[in-house]
């Protein structure tokens, strides 16, 4: 399997009124294609952090990223937006989803930025929402939908452009543990179709057990890297 | 993004009509004012123009700067023949002037001799209109003198009464004739009329001995934003260096400047409308960034780029200022419109230029509507742009933990 993701000693140190906060401690780690990984670990750890980090929304103080092979770090702003449109889908705690638009208008969100044709776009968002089981709620609102059902909407969202990462950032916190169990077998059953690779920032011990790489951080530093078999 | 920029506007609607009102009510005070304005100045020139002094005025050269007796206009009749023959010319008529003194009883006071040819200044300057008792000239010649109202009251003249005029003749001699009252005249212009004694051009010309000449040819033009093109095409036709033929701005030239300098004067207002669209625009669409921090977060973590973020703002700001534009400019125009038919009555009257004013009318113009728009149109861009750019400048990492 070729490396996904590379980092090289990432560190982030945040100031907090001038005193220098230590959020990650050079963290080497190495993200194989197709993996279903979760950082884990108690808050203050880290996670978010450097899940923030190797999708290019935050920069290390020090340390190197390779997303996909490109070192992140010489990337100007708008090659960053680009990278990220085309190789990374993100799954929020909050879903996130744009509330002015519709249910396909946000899934097509990122293929519309990729200049997709229309005909194209609109195939592939049904085609996705079969997929996670909202067939036929294309035309509704985000407001028109529960917890679970937004949530769903934003995996599909992250999915439908075909990125190699999808990164979720606690993606079951706001949700109840039955759908949340669905879900998440809805992701791994994904990942397996599509090799897409999964790396889930949580606590939930759900998404734990699942995860066939547990990889537990603590005071910014890698505590424990497990790899299980699925 | 235009989509979302657009439904954006619905999304806080009570936002949205905060913004809106203070463009509709920026445009439409913006747009009452240059209305008011332009109407109460042109009527103010037209007045000025039409009534008095003319839209062209043509003298011998100099005359203007230095009016004298002797610089008078040869062979008038047929320069007023070639002028009437200019595309856009309404009427014409020729004019004399002289100081002398007037008696009447035992009161003399100093007057402005004014010769008119009648038939012409009724056409021209409505001449008629201005006699407020008595009648006007007959068209043969008769020894008959109008007084302007102010002079006739200083001198406790009335119709039916008897002037004698004493001035002095072209030839040098001193002149002198008796005058029968037969109308008081009221031109709106309270210095005229404190001296004018309008006599009968042939009689002028016979007393000051100017045997067929005049001072002075005033034209009437159609349209006055056709002024400086007859202008032109009257200098053109006459084709005479000896003559001068000034458009109404020259010469009134100091009533001219004071108009201009009064006008700049609103410019403040429209700083003050300016500063209102400003700060409502500025402080909703502000808000509104603030509001949406997370929002503007998740869409750049996707891949939307800083200027599309930066246009997602000012395209809902523009979208509101075309429709606030739209509505200010039905408001402004029906409101313009109004006034320019019932008027807007003064608790007292007012002077400009010498010329009274009661009532004061509104004006539909281009200005009174394009002026508004742009002033609109531009500051509520303007101060969107630091919203907008603050938006453009979200760091998705720390955007998506705002709440």
């Amino acid at each position: 399997m070729a490396p996904v993701i590379v980092t090289e000693g990432v560190t982030r140190v945040y100031s907090d009124d001038g005193v220098p906060v230590h959020a990650l401690r050079g963290i080497d780690l190495t993200i194989e294609r197709g993996e279903f990984a979760a950082l884990v670990g108690p808050s203050g750890s880290g996670k978010t952090t450097f899940l923030n980090i190797i999708s290019g929304l935050d920069t290390p103080t020090d340390g190197k990223v390779w997303l996909n092979g490109k070192l992140l770090s010489r990337m100007s702003g708008n090659a960053l937006s680009d990278f990220r449109r085309d190789n990374i889908g993100f799954v929020f705690q909050a879903y996130n989803l744009i509330p002015v638009l519709t249910v396909e208008e946000n899934i097509e969100y990122v293929m519309l930025l990729q200049k997709i044709p229309k005909s194209e776009r609109h195939e592939r968002v049904l085609a996705i929402l079969e997929e996670v089981g909202l067939g036929g709620m294309a035309s509704r609102n985000p407001t028109q939908l529960s917890g679970g059902q937004q949530q769903r909407v934003a995996i599909a969202r992250a999915m439908v452009s075909q990125p190699a990462t999808i990164m979720a950032d606690e993606p079951t916190a706001n949700l109840d543990s039955k759908i949340g169990a669905e879900l998440l077998d809805m992701m791994s059953r994904l990942n397996m179709q599509t090799e897409m690779t999964f790396i889930f920032s949580t606590h939930d011990p759900m998404v734990m057990a699942r995860a066939r790489r547990l990889i537990t951080l603590k005071d910014g530093e890698i505590e424990r890297d497990e790899v299980r078999s699925p | 993004m235009l989509k979302i920029a657009f439904r954006n506007i619905f999304r806080q609607k009570r936002r949205t009509v905060l913004t809106a009102l203070a463009m509709i009510v920026g445009f439409t005070l913006s747009s009452v004012f240059i209305g008011w304005s332009d109407g109460a100045y042109s009527d103010i020139i037209s007045m000025f123009t039409r009534n008095r002094i003319g839209h062209i005025q043509v003298h011998r050269a100099g005359y203007l700067d230095k009016p004298s007796l002797y610089d008078v206009i040869d062979g008038y009749e047929s320069i007023g023949e070639k002028i009437a023959g200019v595309e856009g010319v309404e009427a014409w008529t020729s004019r004399i002037y002289s100081a002398g003194l007037g008696s009447v009883g035992d009161k003399t006071m100093a007057v402005q001799i004014i010769g008119v040819d009648v038939g012409r200044e009724v056409k021209a300057t409505r001449f008629d209109r201005k006699i407020t008792s008595g009648a006007v000239f007959s068209e043969a010649a008769a020894r008959e003198a109008i007084l302007g109202v102010g002079l006739a009251r200083t001198l406790k003249a009335d119709v039916g009464r008897e002037i004698v005029l004493v001035t002095q003749g072209t030839d040098g001699a001193i002149a002198n004739d008796l005058y029968a009252i037969i109308g008081i005249a009221e031109s709106g212009d309270k210095a005229t009329d404190r001296m004018a004694c309008y006599l009968h051009i042939d009689d002028a010309q016979d007393l000051l001995v100017l045997d067929g000449r005049v001072h002075e040819i005033a034209v009437i033009a159609e349209a006055l934003d056709r002024v400086p093109k007859i202008t032109a095409a009257i200098e053109a036709q006459i084709n005479d260096t000896t003559l001068e033929v000034s458009p109404w701005q020259v010469v009134a030239k100091s009533f001219y400047r004071a108009m201009q300098a009064d006008r700049q004067g609103e410019l403040i207002g429209r700083l003050i409308i300016l500063l209102i669209v400003a700060i409502g625009v500025l402080n909703t669409v502000l808000m509104s960034v603030l509001e949406r921090t997370r929002e503007y977060g998740v869409l750049k973590a996707m891949g939307t780029k800083p200027r599309q973020i930066f246009g997602v703002v000012v395209a809902e700001v523009t979208f509101i200022a075309l429709g606030s534009i739209v509505i200010g400019a039905m408001l402004g125009a029906g409101l313009n419109y109004l006034l320019s038919i019932y008027g807007l009555s003064l608790p007292q009257e007012f002077s400009y230029g010498g010329i009274v004013f009661q009532t004061i009318y509104a004006a539909v113009t281009v200005q009174s509507l394009a002026i508004p728009a742009v002033t609109v149109f531009v500051s509520a861009i303007f101060v969107s742009l630091f919203p907008a750019l603050r938006a453009a400048r979200i760091a998705p990492a720390s955007a998506m933990r705002a709440h």
